[in-house]
């Protein structure tokens, strides 16, 4: 006998509270990322940078092996704080990581607008944080794995090539900077891309727009600092704040002479802009219209 | 009692939306009926748990709906009216994904995803992506969603909407199906009268915030009067007149048939002596059945 004919049946099933209730949406965000068309290109291209750089820390714990190669006398390649500066606030990195933003993330609230699945969420226990921590946690994924992950391996491998904790006992803050920095550029960019992709139901006008907001914030801090030439134009920039941010982080000389705090502020500032507009527009009421 | 409220208000800052609604639902199919702007969806959002009432308390499956908003989601399903499904999925993946976004176990999911597909007659198609469904087949898909947890309560919102007859009539047959099930109450908001008619034995109507009726609808059928079917030759204006005074309503069609409320304590052959003494000649003369139609619009005050 068919299921039809037999008619309804029960499941036999109970139904629980789950202690993370946002996971299928999270694992789902990543799975439909990873079957797009030339993701995988991306992806593997940001991690590009984190190859070379551990490359560079084996090569720093053998530089006797290599001395022959090498005509520059003295310190070529020193392992440091500034070196892990340089990974996380390369423009390289950065713009990988926008580019990951348009693949995972464009879609992430907009494709739920377009095709009105706020109402399939809404109808089941879960709660309006869990769905936006779900949808963020996809974008947490992809962005720790082009920061925190490469990040924690360069110190533990810095550790392992060396054979000895003194590179810890020097800088035994450089872990939590890494973690410190890695949370903040996520979650920045998580909010800023949730951000965005809630205020279209066109997925390709908030992938342009994850790109141009990007991109049009440092020309145009370019093009004011050409005709003014005062650095705090800078803090248009939504990469120069990131880096400020980066090098006071890693404890290192700032690239530009504005106080931290004020690209902290501002970071802060957008962040909080965002979470409150995801709040007003997502709403889960005008799911029975 | 799986839904009961008692003196329930909301207002959406100074339109009153519901004033002082009063619930008490424990039937296996009902029918939930109202112009627009009658406060059914504001009530659908308080049973959902979306909204909390302004004054008044009541429960859901027994789960309080000021308190306990997120477990009534749990075990109730809900059909959305709108077109609705999460694009790169199949039928299977988006069943399935909703049953675990209800608390069920991943592989439970999966396996009662098959099965509810099955039921609702997507077998074929279940591994087809949403975005090549036809209209009658999102519709069962999301009857398949509502269904996946196994909820106790469903809330169907216009089920049958742009469903050709048959894709209708089969989804019906599958809501009469699921309400013969002791264990399962369905609660269903539409505006087309004969479905609720075919599927609900319970009413409720509302009308203005409150509730202008409920419960059986044939005994909410029968009310006070009995219907007939007149059509009329002549002038009518004086005999309308007086069936009016002698106490029926009359309404007319668009045919020209004049559909006539006669109270039970009068005697209808009064409508052929009222004729006689107004030289009208009445061509047709029907006893009829009132339909939820009627019922409706007597209650809502609607012609």
């Amino acid at each position: 006998m068919t299921i039809k004919e037999k008619g309804y049946s029960h499941w036999e099933g109970e139904l629980a509270e789950k202690r993370f209730p946002w996971w299928p949406i999270t694992r789902f965000g990543i799975r439909s990322t990873f079957r797009k068309k030339f993701f995988k290109i991306f992806f593997f291209g940001s991690l590009i940078p984190a190859v070379v750089f551990l490359v560079g820390i084996y090569i720093s714990e053998r530089l006797e092996d290599f001395r022959s190669m090498i005509r520059q006398p003295g310190d070529f390649l020193t392992v440091d704080p500034g070196y892990f500066k340089s990974y996380f606030c390369g423009d390289f990195l950065l713009f990988m990581m926008v580019m990951i933003l348009v693949f995972c993330g464009a879609g992430l609230i907009s494709d739920d607008l377009k095709h009105n699945s706020l109402q399939l969420y809404f109808s089941r226990p879960l709660k309006k944080n869990q769905y936006f921590l779900g949808k963020a946690s996809v974008v947490f994924f992809f962005l720790f794995m082009v920061t925190l992950v490469p990040g924690l391996v360069f110190f533990i491998m810095k550790l392992i090539f060396a054979g000895s904790l003194k590179f810890f006992v020097t800088y035994p803050w450089l872990p939590l900077s890494i973690i410190g920095y890695s949370f903040l550029v996520t979650l920045f960019f998580a909010l800023y891309t949730l951000f965005l992709s809630s205020l279209s139901k066109n997925r390709r006008y908030v992938s342009i727009l994850i790109f141009a907001v990007y991109i049009f914030s440092d020309i145009i801090f370019g093009i004011f600092y050409e005709i003014f030439r005062n650095q705090y134009f800078a803090l248009i920039s939504l990469k120069v704040n990131l880096k400020q941010l980066g090098a006071f982080i890693f404890n290192q000389k700032l690239p530009y002479s504005i106080p931290w705090i004020y690209s902290l502020l501002i970071i802060f500032s957008l962040s909080l802009l965002a979470a409150i507009y995801l709040r007003k527009k997502v709403k889960e009421v005008t799911i029975v219209k | 009692m799986s839904i009961e409220v008692n003196n329930i208000h909301f207002s959406y800052g100074k339109v009153k939306a519901l004033s002082g609604v009063d619930l008490s639902l424990e039937e296996s199919s009902i029918g939930l009926l109202g112009p627009n702007g009658a406060g059914k969806s504001t009530l659908l959002r308080i049973l959902l748990g979306f909204l909390t009432p302004d004054a008044g308390e009541g429960k859901v499956l027994g789960y309080d709906i000021k308190e306990q908003q997120s477990l009534i989601r749990r075990y109730v399903g809900y059909m959305p009216e709108d077109d609705c499904f999460i694009p790169g999925m199949d039928a299977v993946t988006f069943t399935s994904y909703l049953g675990e976004l209800s608390g069920m176990p991943r592989q439970e999911a999966m396996k009662r995803a098959h099965e509810v597909l099955y039921y609702v007659g997507l077998e074929e198609g279940r591994y087809r992506l949403l975005e090549t469904y036809s209209v009658g087949m999102k519709q069962r898909l999301k009857l398949a969603q509502t269904l996946v947890h196994d909820p106790k309560l469903l809330f169907l919102d216009e089920p049958t909407s742009s469903l050709d007859p048959q894709g209708r009539k089969e989804i019906l047959e599958l809501i009469k199906d699921i309400s013969s099930k002791r264990d399962i109450q369905v609660f269903i908001s539409s505006h087309i009268l004969p479905d609720i008619e075919a599927v609900c034995s319970h009413v409720v109507i509302m009308n203005k915030g409150q509730i202008a009726a409920q419960g059986e609808i044939s005994k909410l059928k029968e009310l006070k009067y009995r219907l007939y079917e007149i059509k009329l030759k002549g002038e009518a204006l004086g005999f309308l007149q007086r069936l009016k005074k002698m106490g029926c309503r009359v309404e007319e069609t668009e045919d020209m048939i004049r559909k006539v409320y006669v109270r039970p304590d009068k005697n209808p052959q009064e409508i052929f002596r009222i004729a006689a003494e107004e030289k009208i000649q009445i061509r047709h003369f029907v006893k009829s059945q009132s339909t939820l139609e009627d019922l409706f619009a007597k209650v809502v005050g609607v012609d």
